[in-house]
């Protein structure tokens, strides 16, 4: 197709695209608020075209960006197989799971598919390979899922979590792989993956399963010392993003569970002594601080990565340059950690203000099911998953924004990688197991109440 | 469980107050900043390309529609293929030089500067419509940029410039328009010719009227009494005894070759320019309210102009400040930093009843038809005093050109008020070489010209009197015949 014609179609579709992903934000929204001030409860909810508007978006982006320079058929079939992996994962699921919050999943999938676009913008050969990693992470939710719903133990295994977790950051530490300035790959086979993500659902069960129980400061003490030893392990990684992760997931966590402002309020103060160290003992620790406080003072060097993401998110405007007619490739880590600024660049700030919000409605959702939780220990889970998720994506997006200093962790669904896309999609599997068991509990509450209430009428007529 | 419920119910608070600053924020710095990430040099995305550019960018033109830059196509030999191909450069017209720093270039090799940096928006078209975009992709061979027309006046800009390079000393000038802000000349020198652009020699690029810092000197006087009139409500009727210097906290503050002014009001000492008196004067006022008055003046402000991107100045005085630094700064030294055009500004908004307007360099920007898409829209930027103590400040102001410091300024085309200036440029006193000042308005009843002149460097002996007023006059008087 003649390179004026794409142009012409990539600048008319794209408030097509701004639209559709503003819709899903804004019925997600809606229903979000009516479950919040409680006129509507989780199973009467209605997700209403919210799946086919996904397969609008999926097919329509993939087709135009099969029209750039060569008709390409494959990059067609691609946005089929993308539909196909989509549909059949979300029916599937709440086929099986009547009890799970289907507009979680849905969001999820709203941003994983906004990631397939992008990559295939990016780099095709990605793009494909994340739908297998999208795959898996499908099979991985539907293991959590069963294994928060139904295997009722898990607490038993708390010593052999906490030795694997200690275990594969030891082993990264050792025969560890730095890329892109943190030596937190390890290399199996030809995958790299990152142990790092591995160990937070280690972290959300560990601290889960000690904290649900009531018990003096002193006895909690290996939970205390696991979790200093993990954080530690990931900042003598350079991992930063991962420490700060792991450092929020314990104190949210703990205070939660326990009330215990005192610990609480410690944890706050070590932390910011270590950060404050951190910044006077490691040299690349003060090169971000300085990248963000003035990224321009240095934009050849220190400030590249900060400007560019700037510059680009400021070059595609409100509604985007188009898909295909930016030039998202300079971003530097543009697939990964900057795949935020590359998607406000061709698709517009608005979609880019629409996916915060889907992670802040993620989190929300992923909190009330936490509330509407029987016991502590599923309210925990719910909670550190849920938790988890949000702070990532609030570091990574607020990085990219310059809102706050830039440490590299990957953006939820939407980066490309495996590691995380199968970590993520792990935590809105114990979310999902959580839903499902309140829904079960409710389930039978309820028909205890009608047979309650048939023997009552029944004891009333004689 | 019930604590468990309220503790996740404050942590999901939090949680959403967090968003919702990261949303606030975004938008924010998108709305304020964006149009300066946009325009960064370093955006790639916006480069012409020399052999088969997408969008050819516009003109940029003076006010009275001279051209001042164009894109040309030339065929020229590639030596590898050995046939003649078409490359596009930007053209700039002959005297550029005298406009360089305001106009820039856009270059494949050095990158992007001035408007051309500033306003590629325009330049390449960004602002137009979808309609117009896709009816240039569908039917035109090639993409076309909108034309610039700059507020600056091409005349203007090659005679002060010839004043400024006459000097043989790095300096500014910056003329514009009290009433709009509309800027009609802002010259730097060292210059550089921007269609051969070669070496460079150190700061030759900097745009100093609008880059560079510079210690104020007595200038800022302007400020300080601007404050004791808002602050002290007898100041006209307070006299002080000038000895010619005087001990502040321990630091001797001294008057220009130590002379003893005697005893004198308000008006006196800023005619004469009595570094005592307003040194005792700033201490008088307070930290507080002379940071108050400067802060009306734009004083560290980020200065988000939407046409020119300006250095904030500084004047950093807060609680911990001395004594002796606060006398220090009430006079335009220690470290007090401003560029010529925020002076400019400074003097335009006392000969506009106090009122600050924001500096305008886009006049109008013309479309592919002729059509004009931009026009100048005048905006108040600070109202920065009172009508009354504006038009007191001003008298001021024309007793300094007729009896003070100022008197090189005369002129009898036109009444011109103003005030001389003399910075040491080091912080430390050995430093020999000093700065020349001169900022003012004219005509002095009904200003329609404010201008503020620079000149480094100035040897021993030498000041703001002597080196800037003489070239504040005749870049008036020039402006002046040109109907301005």
């Amino acid at each position: 197709m003649p390179d004026n014609q794409y142009e012409i179609l990539a600048l008319t579709l794209r408030y097509w695209f701004v639209l559709l992903v503003i819709y899903t934000f804004v019925r997600s929204f809606l229903s979000t608020w009516r479950r919040l001030i409680g006129s509507n409860s989780l199973y009467s909810e209605s997700t209403g075209n919210i799946p086919f508007i996904l397969v609008l978006f999926a097919i329509s982006a993939m087709i135009l960006l099969s029209l750039k320079d060569d008709i390409n058929l494959l990059i067609m079939v691609l946005g089929v197989l993308i539909s196909a992996a989509f549909l059949f994962q979300y029916l599937f699921i709440s086929y099986f799971f009547a009890g799970i919050d289907k507009y979680i999943l849905l969001m999820v999938d709203t941003l994983c598919i906004a990631g397939f676009v992008m990559l295939q913008r990016l780099n095709p050969d990605l793009s494909f390979r994340q739908v297998e990693w999208f795959l898996m992470g499908s099979i991985v939710l539907l293991f959590f899922t069963i294994y928060t719903r139904y295997f009722k133990h898990w607490d038993k295994l708390n010593y052999l979590l906490m030795a694997v977790g200690c275990g594969l950051l030891l082993l990264t530490l050792l025969v560890g792989k730095e890329i892109g300035g943190a030596k937190n790959w390890i290399t199996i086979g030809k995958y790299n993956m990152q142990p790092s993500e591995f160990v937070k659902i280690i972290l959300v069960f560990v601290l889960s399963a000690e904290l649900k129980q009531k018990k003096s400061r002193v006895k909690r003490l290996p939970v205390f010392i696991f979790t200093a030893i993990v954080i530690l392990m990931v900042v003598l990684q350079k991992d930063l993003g991962a420490a700060f992760l792991y450092f929020c997931l314990f104190v949210f966590l703990y205070y939660i569970a326990t009330s215990d402002l005192l610990v609480t309020g410690c944890a706050g103060l070590l932390a910011s002594i270590g950060a404050v160290a951190s910044y006077f003992l490691f040299g690349h620790v003060r090169v971000r601080i300085a990248a963000w406080r003035n990224p321009w003072a240095d934009i050849e060097n220190k400030g590249y990565q900060i400007a560019q993401s700037l510059i680009a998110i400021a070059s595609g405007g409100w509604v985007g340059l188009g898909l295909g007619l930016g030039s998202p490739q300079v971003i530097p880590a543009s697939r990964t950690d900057f795949i935020f600024a590359a998607i406000c660049e061709e698709m517009g700030i608005l979609v880019g203000i629409a996916l915060i919000g889907l992670y802040m409605l993620i989190m929300l959702r992923g909190i009330s099911t936490a509330l509407e939780a029987h016991e502590p220990g599923d309210a925990l889970l719910a909670m550190g998953a849920a938790v988890s998720l949000a702070i990532q994506s609030f570091t990574i997006i607020g990085g990219v924004v310059k809102f706050i200093p830039l440490t590299g962790v990957t953006m939820p669904f939407v980066s490309y990688g495996g590691s995380s896309m199968l970590v993520s999609f792990g935590l809105i599997g114990i979310i999902q197991g959580v839903a499902q068991k309140n829904h079960d509990i409710r389930q039978r509450e309820a028909e205890q109440q009608q047979i309650n209430d048939d023997s009552g009428e029944d004891y009333g007529e004689d | 469980m019930e604590k468990i419920k309220r503790n996740t119910i404050g942590v999901l608070i939090l949680l959403v107050g967090l968003y919702l600053a990261l949303i606030g924020y975004f938008c924010y710095a998108v709305l304020f900043y964006g149009d300066r990430w946009f325009s960064d040099s370093y955006n790639t995305r916006v480069k012409m390309d020399a052999r088969q550019p997408r969008i050819i960018p516009g003109d940029i033109l003076d006010r009275n529609g001279d051209k001042l830059a164009w894109t040309e196509k030339k065929a020229v030999k590639n030596p590898e293929t050995g046939r003649n191909e078409d490359y596009y450069t930007r053209v700039y017209y002959s005297k550029a030089s005298s406009v360089a720093h305001v106009v820039g270039f856009h270059n494949s090799e050095y990158g992007r500067m001035g408007v051309e940096a500033f306003h590629i928006y325009y330049l390449m078209g960004y602002n137009n419509s979808l309609i117009e975009k896709i009816y240039q992709k569908a039917f035109l061979a090639q993409e076309r940029g909108n034309d610039v027309v700059l507020t600056v006046d091409r005349r203007l800009q090659e005679y002060i410039s010839g004043l400024v390079s006459a000097h043989k000393k790095k300096g500014s000038v910056v003329l514009l328009n009290p009433k709009t802000g509309e800027i009609l000349a802002m010259v730097s020198y060292p210059t550089f010719d921007p269609n051969n652009i070669k070496k460079f020699e150190d700061d030759t690029l900097v745009n100093r009227a609008t880059q560079g810092l510079f210690p104020p000197g007595s200038i800022f006087k302007l400020v300080t009494a601007a404050s004791a009139l808002d602050n002290i409500g007898d100041i006209r009727q307070i006299t002080f005894n000038c000895p010619g210097n005087i001990l502040i906290d321990g630091q001797g503050v001294r008057c220009y070759q130590g002379k003893a002014h005697g005893e004198l009001d308000i008006k006196q000492a800023l005619t004469v320019s009595c570094n005592t008196f307003f040194a005792r004067l700033g201490v008088e006022i307070g930290w507080k309210k002379l940071l108050n008055t400067g802060k009306g003046f734009g004083f560290n402000d980020d200065f988000l102009f939407s046409d020119i991107k300006v250095t904030p100045s500084s004047l950093p005085i807060n609680y911990r400040v001395s004594e002796q630094e606060l006398a220090w700064s009430a006079i335009g030294q220690g470290k007090v930093l401003v560029t010529p055009l925020h002076m400019a500004m400074l003097a335009a908004s006392i000969g506009n009843d106090g009122i600050m307007m924001e500096p305008k360099l886009v006049y109008k920007v013309i479309g592919r038809n002729g059509n004009i898409q931009k026009q100048l829209q005048p905006d108040v930027y600070k109202t920065a005093m009172s009508y009354e103590n504006a038009n007191i400040l001003k008298e001021m102001m024309e007793a300094v050109v007729l009896e003070g410091t100022g008197k090189n300024a005369r002129s009898g085309k036109v009444g011109i008020a103003g005030k001389t200036g003399t910075a040491e440029k080091g912080s430390s006193g050995s430093d020999s070489s000093n700065l020349a000042w001169f900022v003012g308005f004219a005509p002095a009843d009904d200003p329609t010209l404010a201008i503020a002149v620079l000149i480094e460097d100035v040897g021993q002996g030498h000041t703001g009197g002597s080196e800037a007023a003489p070239l504040a006059r005749k870049a008036i008087e020039k402006a002046v015949e040109l109907g301005y």
